[in-house]
């Protein structure tokens, strides 16, 4: 037992370093940690599985908690965070950004508590069920996704002048960057899908740079050229919020982050922009906390789902990336996992509060575009080690499709349609004959 | 009802057809997504379509550095006068006021029928989530009020808060027995939420296969009673009915649980029907059974432990309501 809680600490605190570094995907961690232990395999040497199974479980948990601090407080948000981002920039931009990361830290223990004692025991039983219903569904519901996200968006202009064509366009200059955004992004998909640019070694890592392009690189631009000054910030001793904001937030992120988890290829971003919709809650304190709570329920749930007995759901990297290593079958495990999620939730919950006041400190005395020049250098460096200079071709390509969104107040979410369109068409038996008509597989 | 539950109503719809669920199966999701975008479609067409196209015979732009009520009551008044006076509708749009990237001034209009007048003040600033922001309302409020010429015939609420994104409008036109009619968002639920729309567009899914066709019906058809739940009514049978018949007024369409309850019925109801659909289920329970674990029992734990927590903080639910009226 020793072993196993001294490794969920290991991964936690581990995790509270790359969780602060913004941009750094908490799976391409795992990844290298993975193929670290393939060396040590190789080289004859095999680490025990209730050392790194607690180890990594630590790592996803406490990170899904603590990239809060970046999204809100250096503005370099993953997938899942993009919807806290400007709430939680807004708070930053009034000095209440200790605030707006702590409520949304909140929202991260109730997704704890929730995993761990409400869907904990009910999984094993019911989403066995769940999943044989909706096992030969799963296509038309990333279809339907799909048609939601492109059909939802609202026009932010045209909301003035004369009637006519003016205002229209006025108005579909948004939605129309937005479609356009998720049709280059799903194209983009198909490529890396259908003609992998990276190395075979690096297979892993396809993915990555796309991502990172699309989501990350973009805000620390942004962020770098323009001259946004953070104001002076407060450190409160409470947060505004009470037991009916923390339910109503546990149900619709616990749902947006459910879905995610339970749903093939839905991330956490599309399950939050779905509960939001679904629970129609507008405070901004809701909103926010809801965000927290999805985002641990995704990446946390998704792995702990892995773990559940008669289920053995195999959803996002980091189940992916386990499942090389180690094929969970009994009880135990699964407690194992439910343990360590639970600790390493209360310890990132601790670390929070501290981190956050540091990484003010850090704003205080660093010019945040200094800041957002340095988070560029590490992902780029990041995404150059790992994927060499194709993955920085992708990385530019990619960018070039996220600014899109971010330059027409569009919705960022349809860059997602790198993931989206490519596994859509897949499961429902057209991805082919879209690559042979895109000309990608002579 | 907002636009998600209209769109997985669309879904829940296309899971009670057979062949829908039968060519899912055979990997053709084609039937669901139709019911998805014909639940959603008269929406769509209304609020990214039509409102660009739809006309205004006054638009009133308040000056957001001089908050001066008087000028919107007065344009207000002046509507009513000139259709009390002409016969002819007149339409008027309420422009809001945006003063930064995610903050707008609010104010809020009443059309008073029986006072016979027209009330405008200034609120807070609020963000795009309409959340008041603190320390935001006007130390010096003023009532913009104007006198109306006619007597006018409310068909929805009186007091009308204008914020975020796009200004409502109103089309004031005089009925036969001399009053003033206002009708509220004229471009909104009108002939794209009526059934003679919703068959035109089945009639069009037809030409693929009358399957699709009975799928778009039922989505619209579902569309159009979920909105009349609320408070403003469809316009059921144009081109023979012209106006709108009014809502059961039930309910808002931003109201939170109503919204919900509906997504999540509809999501059991798909689920059962996909369930109903498996020929040997490997797991046998009964659509009550269902109800009861999946919703009943969830939702009166969420109600009890809502209801303490409630009642362990001040006795009543927090709400965004700003604390001020015209």
């Amino acid at each position: 037992m020793i072993p196993a809680v001294a490794a969920v600490l290991a991964g936690t605190v581990l995790a509270c370093f790359l969780a602060i570094l913004p941009g750094l995907h908490i799976y391409n961690v795992m990844g290298l940690a993975a193929l670290f232990l393939y060396s040590l395999h190789g080289g004859g040497l095999a680490a025990m599985p209730e050392v790194y199974i607690p180890f990594m479980l630590g790592l996803v948990t406490g990170w899904s908690i603590l990239n809060t601090i970046p999204s809100v407080l250096l503005g370099a948000p993953d997938e899942s965070a993009i919807f806290t981002v400007l709430p939680g920039q807004k708070y930053l931009m009034i000095g209440r950004g200790y605030e707006g990361t702590m409520m949304i830290g909140a929202g991260s223990l109730a997704g704890v508590f929730m995993l761990v004692f409400l869907v904990g025991p009910f999984a094993p039983k019911f989403l066995p069920v769940a999943r044989y219903v909706f096992n030969p569904h799963m296509h038309w519901i990333l279809w339907v996704v799909i048609a939601f996200i492109l059909m939802t968006e609202w026009p932010k202009g045209g909301n003035r002048g004369p009637a006519g064509w003016s205002k229209f366009f006025d108005a579909w200059s948004t939605l129309g960057a937005g479609l356009f955004t998720f049709f280059l992004s799903g194209l983009l998909g198909f490529l890396l899908l259908y003609r992998p640019l990276v190395s075979v070694d690096d297979a892993f890592q396809n993915i990555m740079p796309a991502f990172v392009g699309l989501f990350a690189i973009p805000w620390c631009l942004i962020n770098a050229i323009s001259g946004t000054e953070v104001p002076k910030q407060y450190v409160c001793d409470t947060l505004n919020i009470n037991g009916d904001l923390l339910l109503r937030s546990s149900i619709a992120g616990g749902i947006g982050g459910g879905f995610a988890a339970f749903f093939p290829v839905i991330t956490g971003g599309i399950g939050g922009l779905l509960a939001g919709h679904a629970t129609a809650q507008r405070d901004e304190r809701v909103f926010m906390m809801s965000q927290g709570v999805s985002k641990v329920v995704y990446y946390t749930g998704a792995l702990m789902l892995f773990f559940a007995p008669g289920l053995f759901l195999t959803r996002g990297g980091g189940a992916l990336i386990i499942k090389g290593l180690y094929t969970p079958h009994t009880w135990a495990d699964y407690y194992l996992a439910l343990g360590s999620i639970a600790l390493s939730g209360a310890v990132s919950f601790l670390l929070m509060s501290p981190l956050t006041k540091w990484t003010l400190k850090l704003i205080k005395v660093v010019d945040y575009r200094h800041i957002s020049i340095f988070s560029l250098g590490i992902i780029t460096a990041l995404v150059f080690v790992i994927t060499g200079w194709v993955g920085l071709f992708i990385m530019t390509v990619a960018t070039g499709i996220g600014l899109i969104p971010v330059l027409f107040g569009s919705r960022r979410l349809n860059c997602l349609g790198v993931l989206l369109l490519p596994i859509a068409c897949n499961m429902s038996g057209i991805g082919e004959p879209v690559a042979a008509f895109l000309g990608l597989l002579k | 009802m907002k636009g998600i539950a209209h769109f997985i109503s669309g879904v829940a719809v296309a899971s009670f057809c057979p062949w829908a669920v039968e060519a899912a199966q055979n990997g053709n999701p084609a039937f669901f997504i139709l019911g998805a975008a014909a639940g959603v479609l008269p929406d769509t067409i209304d609020f990214k379509f039509y409102r660009f196209f739809y006309h205004h015979e006054i638009s009133v732009e308040p000056d957001p550095n001089r908050l001066d009520p008087q000028p919107i009551a007065d344009a207000v008044a002046a509507a009513v006068a000139e259709a009390a006076a002409t016969g002819w509708p007149v339409r008027v749009k309420l422009a809001t006021i945006r003063i930064g990237a995610d903050n707008w001034r609010q104010y809020r209009v009443k059309i008073d029928p029986e006072a016979g007048e027209v009330r405008v003040q200034f609120g807070p600033v609020v963000s795009t989530g309409q959340v008041p922001q603190p320390g935001t309302l006007p130390a010096n409020r003023p009532v913009g009020l104007a006198k109306l010429s006619a007597p006018v015939l409310q068909s929805y609420e009186p007091t009308y808060t204008v914020d975020i994104f796009d200004g409502p409008s109103f089309k004031f036109i005089r009925n036969q027995a001399g009053q003033v009619e206002i009708e509220f968002l004229p471009w909104h639920r009108n002939w794209s939420h009526s059934l003679t729309f919703g068959a035109c567009l089945a009639g069009l899914a037809s030409f693929w296969t009358w399957q699709a066709g009975v799928v778009v019906f039922g989505a619209h058809v579902l569309h159009v009673i979920e909105d009349q739940m609320g408070h403003m009514g469809t316009n059921l049978l144009p081109p023979f009915t012209k106006k709108r018949m009014p809502g059961l007024k039930i309910m808002h369409s931003g109201d939170a649980f109503p919204n919900f309850g509906c997504v999540w019925l509809c999501c059991l109801l798909i689920f059962w029907n996909l369930y109903a659909a498996i020929p040997e289920p490997l797991y046998r329970f009964s659509f009550v059974r269902l109800m009861l674990y999946a919703m009943i029992i969830p939702f009166a734990v969420f109600g009890v432990v809502r209801w303490l927590l409630v009642r362990a903080d001040k006795g009543h639910p927090e709400t965004l309501s700003t604390e001020w009226n015209v």
